[in-house]
């Protein structure tokens, strides 16, 4: 077996443009959300994102711009956390910056 | 799929085809095919074997359809652990390409067992980042002293 720790830093730095990211977790429950926000510092760009149910982590790289797709099946961060602030940013009014694919 | 708009949205992701045994219409779904999945885990040692304890949500599925893996960790542990309840394993090494040990990682959000509310002082702050445009600035508060 092969070992495979790195910095933060370095695996930020695996995140190539255009790439699809999955995104772990779910809601508000164990998103990799400092790995997101991780991102936004980085000049990244055109990323795509997916999962099921994605939460905080995927409304970090959408409401920033960093991607401009998101594939899913319900886009939220439940309870008292509301609806997924970023998402909705990107995604309502006039001139969207990214583009919702539900029920993917 | 059958009733929805789905079929006549998204061309590109759905197509309706003949079943080649029976003949019946039916709707086939594209896959897709992530480069990366971004997990956080409780529990990983050196090589990428992961344990995540309570739910996994859909991440299992996610490491296996991805083309590699990035794991960010609560923390780091000996292989000895995955050696000793080998099913307990919910990502092997060979699906993983990095591992990240930070605690943590999942804040401002839950990870259990070690933070089971949502810091919502932090979620606050956030919502307005969104809305100002300075999640980056959020994102160096955050990570202060990781990068």
């Amino acid at each position: 077996m092969k070992e495979k720790v790195m910095s933060l830093d370095q695996a930020l730095n695996l995140v190539q443009d255009g790439m699809l990211l999955a995104m772990g977790g779910n809601g508000m429950h164990r998103n990799a959300t400092l790995f997101a926000l991780g991102l936004t510092l980085k000049p990244v760009k055109d990323l795509k994102v997916c999962a099921a149910a994605p939460g905080i982590a995927a409304d970090i790289l959408v409401g920033t711009g960093k991607a401009d797709r998101a594939y899913f099946g319900f886009f939220g961060l439940e309870n008292e956390a509301g609806l997924a602030p970023g998402m909705r940013k990107a995604m309502q009014g006039a001139n969207p910056t990214a583009k919702a694919t539900e029920g993917s | 799929m059958w009733g929805s708009d789905l079929l006549e949205q998204n061309p590109d992701f759905y197509k309706v085809m003949e079943c080649p045994w029976t003949g019946e219409k039916v709707v086939c779904v594209r896959s897709l095919r992530p480069d990366y999945s971004i997990i956080h885990v409780q529990e990983a040692d050196i090589y990428g074997n992961a344990r995540i304890l309570g739910p996994n949500y859909q991440d299992v599925l996610l490491s296996r359809a991805s083309g590699h893996v990035i794991l960010t960790t609560e923390r780091i542990v000996g292989t000895y652990r995955m050696q000793e309840e080998p099913k307990l394993t919910a990502i092997p090494h060979i699906l993983v390409d990095a591992v990240v040990e930070l605690p943590g990682g999942a804040k401002h959000g839950i990870c259990y067992p070690e933070y089971l509310t949502v810091d919502f002082d932090l979620h606050k702050e956030y919502q307005k980042a969104v809305k100002s445009g300075e999640v980056p600035k959020f994102a160096e508060k955050m990570l202060e002293g990781r990068l």
